[in-house]
């Protein structure tokens, strides 16, 4: 493969993307190619750790690291676009950590070395589909693009943790560019430049129970809970997600929430880029708003957005 | 005087030091408490009179600390100051008391393995969400501190982790992550999911078609659940396995002994 042009960057697709969020991967890939920008997808990739393998050292490392020296070799490209927020994490805390320990990278190198790759030079960055939309391109990009505006949808952005935390990894606050870690706006400002509703609910930086999604249900369905009908009392219709697993836990998880702690609970789950694709023209069968659990079909054409 | 005593203990009393702050994190009968003491005439009744017996920790090991740090997770409980800002930022505590980051950390600097396996049944519960990273004014990063204390879990405690239902299907729910992470270098996620509640026993549940919208079934049908086969291993990622698992087996740290 050769070297990327000028107005394409690479793309590092993910486990959860490839599979069971394509909508989340295609929308991502519509919106970035109508806003000027093509993801290519790396060749090749690995899982990042999705969190699982912080516990054996300098392989926690490794597993993202491998990708970004892909980028490197294979793209020519030393930054790696993503749009799911754990595997972002798990490439910002590898370079970071990375830079910080010589001795570190030292064993990540002597691991790829033996793995028969290249070696890893840390420079480059990971960068979340969300904030790398933003800086290249802006939500005035995005409302030139809007031909369909989502007049009288009301949304709560959700934007979960590892988006904007810890800034020791993510440099919010700390990088001009960056979003702010206590109070992110990049998400606001793109929903309302497509002609969106946005509603305050409280909940925007809380937990969905990450980590523990599959083998803790009664925290995760909890912190969900507590998500889902604050963000549906403040009057919104659905709530906008930029993570496959915060997906994962408020929304395949969402008919075990209700039965749970009833009603209250039940609100359509969107990503972002879905959303954005559907005021930029595309159609439900590129857009795919069926593949999610929580109907946010209904509500849409309720409000008249898919005529 | 007797009589107003008898009103006195009709009144609604607090538990036995209810008021303390990290109440949990006091032994019970370290707490001396009278519900009814008069002194000099003074009524000092229940809380006036709370009492915690001094606490000597004489059971520590400092060598403890150096297996911690050595580790990549725990490289930085030196810095830790016990300020607290994780457990007031810590996404899990208002739901189980008795996890308490700052605490935990506490007793892994000190080495007391006798008051931490206390709370072996609790300390896994960590949502990874990172609040307490981010608001550590030391950049301990207390939230991969959790993980530098699974391990020692792991280590130390292995018979707790068989005894608990819980922690046993954290344990088993690890392993299918990592036997594909590792195995495959690539996650299957559809697979994960049923293969996590076929551990947790709900099997039942998984084959059950009455939830119309069940999301498994749903994606069996849309075909987003075999879409994995498609994708395959990465290319020679039997190079990568095989150096990984060198690696590990001479990491010479906690993190070896416990793969």
């Amino acid at each position: 493969m050769g070297n990327l042009k000028e107005n394409q960057a690479a793309y590092y697709p993910g486990c959860a993307l490839l599979t069971i969020d394509r909508a989340y991967n295609n929308s991502s890939k519509l919106v970035s190619k109508k806003m000027g920008i093509e993801l290519v997808d790396i060749p090749d990739y690995n899982c990042c750790g999705i969190g699982e393998m912080k516990s054996k050292g300098a392989v926690s490392l490794y597993l993202p690291l491998r990708n970004m020296v892909i980028a490197k070799s294979e793209l020519g490209s030393k930054d790696l676009v993503m749009a799911c927020s754990v595997c972002y994490h798990e490439f910002t805390r590898s370079i970071e950590r990375a830079k910080e320990d010589k001795k570190l990278l030292d064993e990540v190198n002597s691991i790829l070395k033996e793995a028969d790759e290249e070696e890893y030079i840390p420079e480059g960055n990971a960068r979340h589909i969300l904030e790398f939309l933003y800086n290249e391109k802006g939500p005035d990009e995005a409302k030139k693009n809007t031909v369909k505006p989502l007049k009288g949808l009301k949304v709560a952005p959700y934007y979960g943790c590892l988006y904007s935390r810890p800034s020791m990894y993510t440099f919010t606050d700390k990088k001009q560019g960056m979003d702010n870690s206590e109070r992110p706006r990049f998400m606001h400002e793109f929903l309302e430049s497509i002609g969106a509703e946005v509603v305050q609910y409280g909940n925007e930086v809380q937990c969905c129970g990450g980590r523990n999604v599959v083998q803790d249900e009664e925290t995760s369905f909890a912190l969900c809970s507590q998500t889902l009908s604050k963000a549906k009392k403040a009057g919104a219709d659905m709530l906008v997600v930029i993570c496959p697993k915060c997906a994962g836990a408020l929304d395949v998880n969402q008919p075990k929430i209700v039965e749970k702690f009833g009603k209250d609970s039940e609100l359509p789950v969107v990503y972002l880029t879905q959303l954005m694709a559907l005021a930029f023209g595309f159609s439900e069968k590129e857009v795919q708003f069926s593949d999610m659990i929580s109907n946010p079909l209904e509500v849409l054409k309720e409000k008249g957005h898919f005529i | 005087m007797a009589n107003e005593h008898n009103k006195n203990s009709e009144r609604p009393v607090a538990e036995k030091g209810e008021h303390i702050i990290a109440r949990h994190l006091i032994d019970d009968d370290a707490i001396k408490e009278e519900k009814n003491l008069v002194i000099d005439g003074v009524d000092v009744s229940g809380r006036w009179n709370t009492f915690i017996e001094t606490r000597v920790d004489s059971e520590f090991d400092r060598s403890f600390f150096g297996e911690i740090q050595k580790t990549v997770v725990g490289s930085r409980i030196n810095r830790c100051w016990q300020c607290g800002m994780c457990t007031a930022s810590c996404t899990v505590t208002p739901l189980y008391r008795r996890f308490n980051p700052r605490a935990f950390i506490y007793m892994m600097q000190l080495g007391n393995l006798k008051q931490l396996k206390k709370y072996v049944d609790v300390a896994w519960r960590c949502v990874g969400c990172y609040k307490c990273s981010q608001r550590c004014p030391k950049q301990v990063n207390p939230a991969e501190m959790m993980e530098a204390l699974a391990l020692l879990i792991k280590k130390y405690f292995p018979e707790e982790i068989k005894s608990k239902h819980q922690l046993t299907i954290d344990e088993e729910v690890k392993a299918i992550y990592e036997g594909m992470i590792l195995g495959h270098g690539r996650l299957d996620l559809a697979n994960l999911h049923t293969s996590a509640m076929r551990k947790m026993g709900k099997t039942t549940e998984l084959m059950s078609d009455k939830d119309e919208r069940g999301a498994i079934f749903k994606m069996m049908k849309d075909g987003r659940a075999l879409s994995v086969l498609r994708l395959g291993k990465p290319h020679k990622w039997h190079k990568s396995k095989d150096a990984i698992d060198n690696y590990l087996r001479h990491a010479g740290t906690l993190e070896q002994e416990n793969n």
